[in-house]
């Protein structure tokens, strides 16, 4: 059984591969002047500047939390360089895009134009934290649909990147949260206004690419009364050995009757098998379910990064607002993952669904952490969770830690959990019927994932399938 | 003493520790002083401890507390109100000091021991050493038991005793401010069988603490059954510590009720140290008004082919808070085990609420292990098709609620005890409809 495992669970990082192009590099170390430095790089107001040093000086009270199940060398913050840019460049169309950033798509599988074109997506290309280019954005504008970076966001559209940001996460929410608020960098914004349905699937790719620039995306997505949008986000980064930190904010508002879904794969480094580099990937993501009916749905599979850290989280605030989180966590090697979600019903008749899949493989710890809050004034408020592991190996971990707080007698809340494995006599049965373990083991896990695996769009389902096969070459055998 | 208590209010409750008699044997004395100087180290538990998240201790700090200098008057009626019939023997302790002559005393088989700990550290030292204060926690609250060891009771069951009867141990409630450290220890050599019911009442309404600890080893192959009743007064606080240890193949069954205090902390720590132990939780609190129950539960399998079954219910009225967190361990090592855990709890009222945490945390690949929880209220659909036979709404409720206690109850193998509690849970239910 061991020996497909390993050999499924060592295949070298396929996405592993250095961009050769220049950065603008901030020097390493975090105080006033860098944040002042970075606001006036990128030519802030001075509201946003305040924003930051506000995050800053209230970052400097916090302690790092130990809470999570995981463990690692203490991060000296003041080894990190806060901003890397690619040389400012006009660009006036995709033939000007450096071509060494569009090899790279195209190593990584993600021709931008052509699949853009073909696929039609958006794709909001984010290089090194800065926004280097942005395709269909007149389509969109057609229909008023605001898609750009957040930082064009702040110069264009002022009112409402002031009117939200920090809104869902507060800039002193959580230590990586108040980081993130004093030294963000870049991100996506997109706002869709009232009643728009939005015509395509917004799409961004994220890559870290200059070594030890700790990457800190602030993504913003508004959907006013009515609107719909899909948004997904991929992830993928270049091998290196020292541990890099990634820590983003993404906020999520809907409006009454507004639908946002929202899909991440995460395929970041995630270390040797020794547990050696890897990025910590330590994230704030929230949604606000503001209005009446509105619903927010997160779907993730996360399958890289030495240590997950997040907790795609809804505040079901409007009343018959939706929460909905269906999650894969997929860890091998050391990888260490601490991931879940966070439903607080607030508003009548909310409701949540959380489906979570762990599946853990080598000497790796997986956790889910959730936490279920029914609110005094939730009346009929009702939530079904479902947290199942399965463990690859006998040196691997899975915990479950699920909170549940229930202040509302006309709640109904219920949580269930198991724990699995890929058990002989299902190979065996397989194997009689001329499967091969490998395939075999692959049609497991997909079933297993299932339910989360059919809440992604069509592209990214496929893709994921794909990416959990090639995790886990080799693992079970 | 060798250094003061770091926080003032364990430094109250530590004051008269001095006074305890010093043990016939060494040995003890020395495992007291450690718990005083672990306890000097120790402040009161906040909310943010993760261990107390959601009970916060604050009212008890409000209580100047100290151990009784003597039983309250109790009589022999009083105390008769409570008798189990079907016990083998009876000890009573009042405000944690024992009362021989309100206890009872059948005839026990051969090998089966029920001593006051006092008499037991004479008699049988050599038995207890290994295990006394060995297998309990040290937390602040066992901590504090273990300062004051003195007053308990020892039961042994040699290798191969059987005893059908349980034997019954009540802890009387009755001081006022009276502070009480009781102390259990179980010993069941490889084979042997038993049951023990530790039963907590009070005696009036007064306002005091009872710290109990039990500590139950259970050897190869030997089968232990705890049913635990708390029924104290609505002002009183009483935190619960039970270890318990098992050896290959051991059977152990854990039975809690909670139905009193005002403030209660039920913890159960069940280490599993040899193979193919089997193992069953029950837990049921019945609480309203301004009471608040938690049960921590946790079971750690170390050993391969364990099996646990927990269920764990709650009916919450009033303004009453249920707290439950139920940890299950699988350590590397642990193949085949099979776990599961449930925890049910109704809500009975607006102001109730329930904080819920079953933890499962897995490091062996070949394991069953299930755990769920859920929170709702009485289901409409059942109490319309009890409406619809004729019974009126307030009885319908009270059948339903009662229902989903009697599940709990009626596991119980002592029918004395069975047939109390659901008088009790009737009553409690239809008080609150």
């Amino acid at each position: 059984m061991s020996t497909v495992l390993d050999t499924l669970v060592s295949q070298p990082y396929k996405h592993g591969f250095v961009t050769d192009i220049e950065s603008e590099t901030a020097p390493k170390g975090l105080n006033e002047d860098i944040i002042r430095m970075i606001s006036a790089k990128k030519n802030e107001p001075e509201w946003l500047l305040d924003f930051r040093l506000k995050a800053y000086r209230h970052w400097l009270t916090m302690t790092e939390p130990k809470w999570p199940n995981v463990t690692y060398p203490k991060i000296d913050f003041q080894d990190i360089s806060y901003y890397a840019a690619p040389k400012p460049k006009k660009k006036q169309s995709m033939d000007e895009v450096d071509p060494e950033l569009l090899r790279t798509f195209e190593k990584l599988g993600v021709p931008v134009h052509e699949r853009a074109a073909l696929a039609g997506v958006a794709v909001d290309v984010i290089f090194d934290s800065v926004s280097v280019t942005t395709t269909y954005k007149e389509k969109l504008a057609e229909v008023g649909i605001i898609f750009c970076s957040i930082s064009e966001a702040v110069h264009n559209h002022p009112e409402l990147v002031k009117k939200y940001i920090g809104s869902v996460v507060p800039a002193g929410d959580n230590y990586y949260a108040a980081l993130n608020s004093a030294v963000f960098t870049d991100g996506s914004f997109c706002f869709i206004p009232k009643g728009v349905k939005c015509p395509m699937e917004l799409s961004t790719y994220f890559r870290i690419n200059t070594q030890d620039s700790g990457q800190f995306e602030r993504t913003l997505i508004i959907a006013e009364e009515g609107a719909q949008v899909s948004y997904l986000e991929g992830c993928t980064a270049p091998k290196f050995d020292t541990n890099q930190l990634h820590a983003a904010v993404v906020e999520l508002v809907a409006l009454d009757d507004a639908d946002i879904k929202y899909s991440t794969v995460q395929n970041w480094y995630a270390g040797d098998e020794n547990g050696k580099g890897g990025i910590y990937n330590f994230v704030t993501k929230r949604g606000l379910c503001k209005g009446r009916n509105s619903k927010i749905s997160w779907t993730q599979v996360e399958t890289g990064s030495a240590i997950t850290w997040k907790y795609p989280s809804c505040v079901l605030l409007g009343e018959n607002s939706i929460g909905e989180f269906y999650s894969v966590a997929l860890t091998n090697h050391k990888q260490q993952a601490d991931t879940g979600t966070k439903m607080i019903h607030l508003g009548k008749n909310t409701r949540s669904t959380i489906i979570s899949k762990g599946i853990s493989a080598g000497h790796s710890n997986n956790s889910y952490r959730g936490l279920v809050k029914i609110g005094a004034k939730a009346e009929g408020a009702r939530n079904f969770s479902q947290c199942d592991s399965m463990l690859i190996g006998a040196k691997c971990g899975a915990n479950t830690f699920p909170y549940i707080q229930v202040n509302n007698p006309t709640a109904k809340v219920e949580h269930e959990a198991t724990t699995s494995k890929i058990g002989e006599d299902q190979l065996f049965y397989f194997q009689s019927r001329g499967i091969g373990t490998e395939e075999a083991v692959s049609m497991i896990i997909n079933g297993f994932c299932k339910d989360v695996f059919q809440q992604l769009p069509m592209e990214f389902a496929v893709e994921a399938t794909k990416l959990l096969g090639l995790k886990l070459e080799g693992s079970v055998g | 003493m060798t250094t003061a208590a770091v926080h003032p209010y364990v430094a109250s409750l530590l004051a008269g520790s001095g006074a305890v008699p010093k043990s016939p044997a060494a040995w003890l004395d020395a495992r007291r002083a450690s718990a005083l100087e672990r306890a000097n180290a120790l402040s009161v538990p906040t909310t943010r401890d993760e261990e107390w998240r959601f009970t916060d201790l604050t009212p008890l700090t409000k209580l100047q507390l100290q151990p009784a200098a003597l039983p309250a008057p109790v009589t022999a009626e009083e105390v008769e109100a409570h008798a189990v019939p079907e016990a083998a023997v009876r000890l009573v302790f009042i405000d944690g000091i024992l009362v021989p002559q309100l206890g009872s005393s059948g005839t026990l088989p051969a090998g089966v021991t029920v001593l006051p700990l006092a008499d037991a550290l004479k008699s049988h030292a050599a038995l207890l050493e290994p295990h006394l204060t060995k297998i309990a926690g040290d937390d602040l609250f066992a901590s504090l038991n273990t300062a004051f060891l003195n007053q308990g009771v020892f039961i042994h069951f040699a290798k191969g005793a059987v005893l059908k009867a349980p034997i019954h141990l009540l802890f009387v409630a009755a001081g006022q401010n009276v502070a009480a450290h009781p102390r259990v220890l179980l010993v069941a050599e490889s084979g042997a069988e038993g049951c023990v019911i530790e039963d907590y009442v009070a005696q009036g309404e007064a306002a005091g603490l009872t710290n109990a600890v039990t500590e139950i080893a259970v050897a190869d192959n030997a089968a232990v059954r705890h049913i635990k009743l708390q029924r104290e007064s609505q002002k009183a606080f009483h935190i619960g510590s039970c270890a318990v240890t098992l050896g290959k193949d051991a059977r152990f069954v854990s039975q809690a009720v909670t139905l009193g205090a005002r403030l209660s902390r039920n913890n159960l720590a069940i280490l599993q140290q040899g193979e193919g132990v089997e193992v069953a939780i029950d837990g049921l609190a019945l609480i309203d008004g301004r009471q608040l129950a938690d049960t921590h539960t946790l079971i750690d399998h170390l050993k391969p082919h364990g099996r646990c079954e927990q269920v764990h219910k709650t009916i919450v009225g009033g303004g009453a808070h249920a707290v439950f967190n139920g940890k299950v361990f699988v350590r590397e090592g642990a193949q085949l085990t099979d776990s599961s855990q449930q925890n049910r709890n109704l809500l009975l009222s607006d102001k109730a609420h329930v904080d819920t945490k079953p933890q499962l945390e897995i490091f062996a690949d070949d394991v069953k292990c299930a755990h769920g929880a859920a929170v709702g209220q009485l289901d409409p659909d059942h109490l319309f098709y009890l409406k619809s036979r004729g019974l009126p709404e307030a009885q319908a409720r009270n059948l339903l609620t009662y229902a989903f206690g009697a599940e709990i109850i009626d596991r119980i193998p002592v029918p004395s005890l069975v047939a109390k509690l659901e008088a009790m849970v009737l009553a409690r239910t239809e008080a609150g409809a």
